[in-house]
């Protein structure tokens, strides 16, 4: 039992309850996955309620690139036959192990056929029987293994036997674009992510506080965005330098909120740069309580300097719950590379754990703002990671 | 650029280059082969060999390895160790003797510290105590990679064969060998050398093993090496070593004070500063020079000189990382220190016109990040 898979198949997930919008997003999941498989060699094909890629050199690589996009349910790598009787008896053969206990699931999507799908199994199972010599024996519920035949109605059946989850979720982009602001730390790529499995394209902020964070920060940040690519497709990574705004508040506002004023700096640049590249909403990873700028108040005063939606898919999560989902999807190694991704020079003793937004707006009158926010916009460099691309 | 972390690595000097081009692309025979074009070159290698040698003074074989780091693990597995007994390494190792020691630890052996002065140097005294006759193993740095502390092994190595003369001696060389003058005594088994850090390409080093010293192969394959360290010799890489010892060996006096200049000149000027440390002091190799800040980290002060062209190392990459603060942490430093260490390592090619301009900018770029500490 050895067989090249020739042919993979697609489920797709949720967008089947899109009703009149469903052109839409299949035409989005379709682009999403040719950006996936870009590199690759290989041939995209759709039939009702499938995809398929065919003529590709390694069915492993396209699994893998295919178990990363968002809105697919799930794949099959599978081994594709006309819609004959003798050619699926001798296709059956061909892919199942020649002992232990089976079964055979046909579904049958071409009514025209001359035969019922628990027909085709029975007959499909007595050639497995045949050919065996008697070491296989069916059982449908205690199986060792379970063949697949999906009977499509482009005269072509699909054998299979795993179901390989994909990431499952929305096709990136239908949701529209998100600002994510992006740390280097463990939960900013998790949040990122799972925005973007609710299909939500991703631009990312970055803030640089050289010389007190060096390249191998920004490094650590670029390849972040360079692991979330791979789910989410190009990520505009935005980085600002931000050591003059640290600088002026430090010297302009007490130490203890220093932290709630930077925030407040970040979202406000955050959300700039968001409406320039037209994107509705920012995301963070704040995790309710974890740190001192987590509370619920410092949410509240950060919150409120900024008019977009704030998402922070992760605020009820625990550490452990983040750090799950951060190795699932390769991001934990490079979120605990040692350098400094906030300028801990300038972090305060005693932060304020519950601050008030009436305070904040007193502290920042001694600063200029909008001039402050102005030049780090305008100093901003973009960056355009891409799966693959060399950063 | 001015260029002060010469400890980490240096530029390839044009003379090693050109005797690494020319085995890469003439002479780039095997030279296990057994034609004449691999019998040249093995001879070749065997004449680098006695470079080693008599660089080092010292009586006994060469066997060349990947760096360093291979080096002082052929030392520590390669070597004949009683099953449990004890090993005595300093605090103030390189990470590729450190972790060694962890592993034998892991092993079954017990492996105890020699603490270290605020230099960096090991004392005498309290390493004398930790000798016996269940010490099978020793290991110490020549000169500290992090101050320039300079051990003396001879005395070290003395003190270990007078307490039990079966124990092995090993020393970390890699800061030494090709910078100060290096004299091995009968008592020394073993010396690790690295290639990169006086002019030659990254991925050659050496372990010298005394006479009597049997030493099992880490890595098996072919038997070169005399089946020490089976692998094809990186004959190009190996010859540009020779050709870079013998360069600094024969400028050692010019090179040693050039560089002292430097490093009492910035000593001097970096002294006048109230909250900088100074770790390194005049008895350590002037190859290196290091200091701790206690208000600003290593690694920002590393970063804003690079702004202004200057290349400098850091002690401690980050707070965080603990691996890193482990030999500060030996020197005695605490606090904001910790993380506020900067080594300023040199070599014969910088000169105190970069030392001028180093202290100057480094004050202007001190006193400006100053201002935002607190």
């Amino acid at each position: 039992m050895s067989v090249e898979y020739n042919c993979i198949l697609i489920r797709f997930g949720e967008i089947f309850l899109k009703g009149n919008n469903r052109k839409y997003f299949e035409d989005l999941l379709i682009n999403n996955i040719k950006a996936a498989l870009k590199p690759l060699k290989y041939t995209f094909l759709r039939s009702q309620g499938r995809y398929f890629v065919e003529d590709f050199e390694n069915a492993d690589e396209v699994t893998e690139r295919l178990k990363k996009v968002f809105g697919l349910h799930s794949v099959s790598p599978a081994l594709k036959v006309k819609t004959d009787k003798e050619t699926l008896f001798e296709a059956a053969v061909k892919m199942s192990p020649m002992s232990g206990k089976f079964r055979v699931t046909v579904k049958r999507a071409d009514k025209r056929l001359p035969f019922t799908s628990a027909e085709m199994a029975g007959n499909i199972g007595g050639a497995l029987l045949r050919a065996s010599g008697g070491r296989l024996k069916v059982d449908l519920f205690d199986y060792d293994f379970d063949l697949n035949v999906d009977i499509r109605d482009n005269g072509y059946s699909y054998l299979f036997y795993d179901k390989i989850p994909c990431a499952g979720g929305l096709p990136v982009g239908c949701s529209g674009s998100g600002m994510l602001l992006l740390s280097g730390g463990i939960d900013s790529p998790v949040a990122g992510w799972l925005m973007a499995k609710r299909g939500v394209r991703l631009h990312a902020v970055h803030f640089h506080s050289f010389p007190y964070t060096g390249e191998p920060a920004l490094q650590k940040v670029k390849d972040l965005a360079e692991k979330l690519s791979h789910y989410t497709g190009q990520v505009n990574l935005h980085v600002v330098p931000f050591t003059e705004i640290q600088y002026a508040i430090h010297e302009k506002c007490p130490a203890s909120f220093m932290i709630t004023i930077m925030r407040r700096f970040m979202m406000r640049i955050a959300e700039k740069i968001a409406r320039k590249k037209e994107c509705g909403a920012l995301i963070t990873g704040e995790s309710l309580g974890q740190v001192a700028s987590q509370t619920m108040q410092s949410m509240n005063v950060t919150n409120s300097v900024v008019g977009l939606p704030v998402f922070r898919p992760v605020v009820a999560f625990d550490k452990e719950e983040i750090i799950d989902i951060a190795q699932k999807i390769d991001t934990f190694e490079i979120s605990i590379r040692p350098y400094e991704d906030c300028c801990t020079v300038f972090l305060p003793k005693n932060p304020v754990i519950r601050p008030r937004i009436s305070e904040a707006e007193e502290y920042e009158r001694a600063l200029d703002i909008d001039s402050l926010i102005e030049k780090a916009v305008e100093n901003t460099e973009e960056i355009v990671i891409t799966p693959d691309s060399r950063i | 650029m001015i260029y002060f972390d010469n400890a980490a690595t240096t530029k390839v000097v044009k003379e090693a280059l050109e005797v690494a081009n020319l085995y890469f692309t003439e002479r780039f025979f095997n030279p296990s082969a057994l034609y004449h074009g691999g019998l040249e070159v093995k001879n070749d290698l065997n004449a680098a060999r006695r470079v080693i040698l008599s660089g080092l003074g010292a009586e006994g074989k060469v066997y060349f390895t990947s760096g360093g780091t291979e080096a002082d693990n052929l030392a520590f597995f390669g070597s004949k160790k009683k099953k449990n007994s004890t090993v005595i390494i300093s605090a103030g190792e390189h990470a590729a003797v450190y972790q060694s020691a962890q592993v034998l630890k892991d092993r079954g052996f017990e492996v105890k510290t020699a603490p270290v002065d605020g230099a960096g140097r090991v004392i005498e005294e309290e390493f004398e105590k930790m000798l016996g006759e269940d010490v099978s193993f020793v290991s110490v740095m020549h000169v500290s990679n992090e101050s320039g502390a300079v051990n003396d092994i001879n005395k070290l190595a003395f003190l270990t064969k007078r307490a039990n003369p079966k124990a092995i001696f090993h020393s970390d060389g890699v800061q030494a060998g090709g910078k100060i003058g290096v004299r091995l005594s009968k008592n020394i088994d073993l010396y690790s050398l690295s290639a990169h850090k006086i002019g030659a390409p990254k991925g050659t080093g050496a372990l010298f093993a005394a006479k009597n010293i049997h030493l099992s192969p880490v890595v098996v394959g072919g038997g070169q090496e005399e089946g020490v360290r089976s692998s094809t010799e990186n004959t190009a890489g190996i010859m540009a070593f020779a050709k870079a010892f013998t360069l600094t060996q024969n400028s050692l006096k010019e090179s040693l004070a050039s560089v002292t200049e430097i490093r009492d000149f910035l000593f001097e000027k970096l002294s006048s500063f109230d909250d900088i440390k100074l770790i390194s002091d005049a008895a350590c190799s002037p190859y290196i020079l290091a200091f701790a800040s206690g208000s600003l980290r290593g690694e920002v002060l590393q970063h804003a000189l690079e702004r202004r062209d200057i290349i400098v190392g850091t002690g401690s990459a980050c707070s965080s990382n603990k691996a890193t603060r482990r030999v500060p942490e030996a020197l005695g430093l605490s606090g904001k220190y910790l993380e506020g260490v900067v080594r300023l390592s040199f070599s014969r090619f910088n000169s105190m016109e970069e030392a001028k301009i180093f202290i100057q900018t480094f004050t202007e770029v001190y006193k400006e990040l100053k201002n935002y500490v607190g």
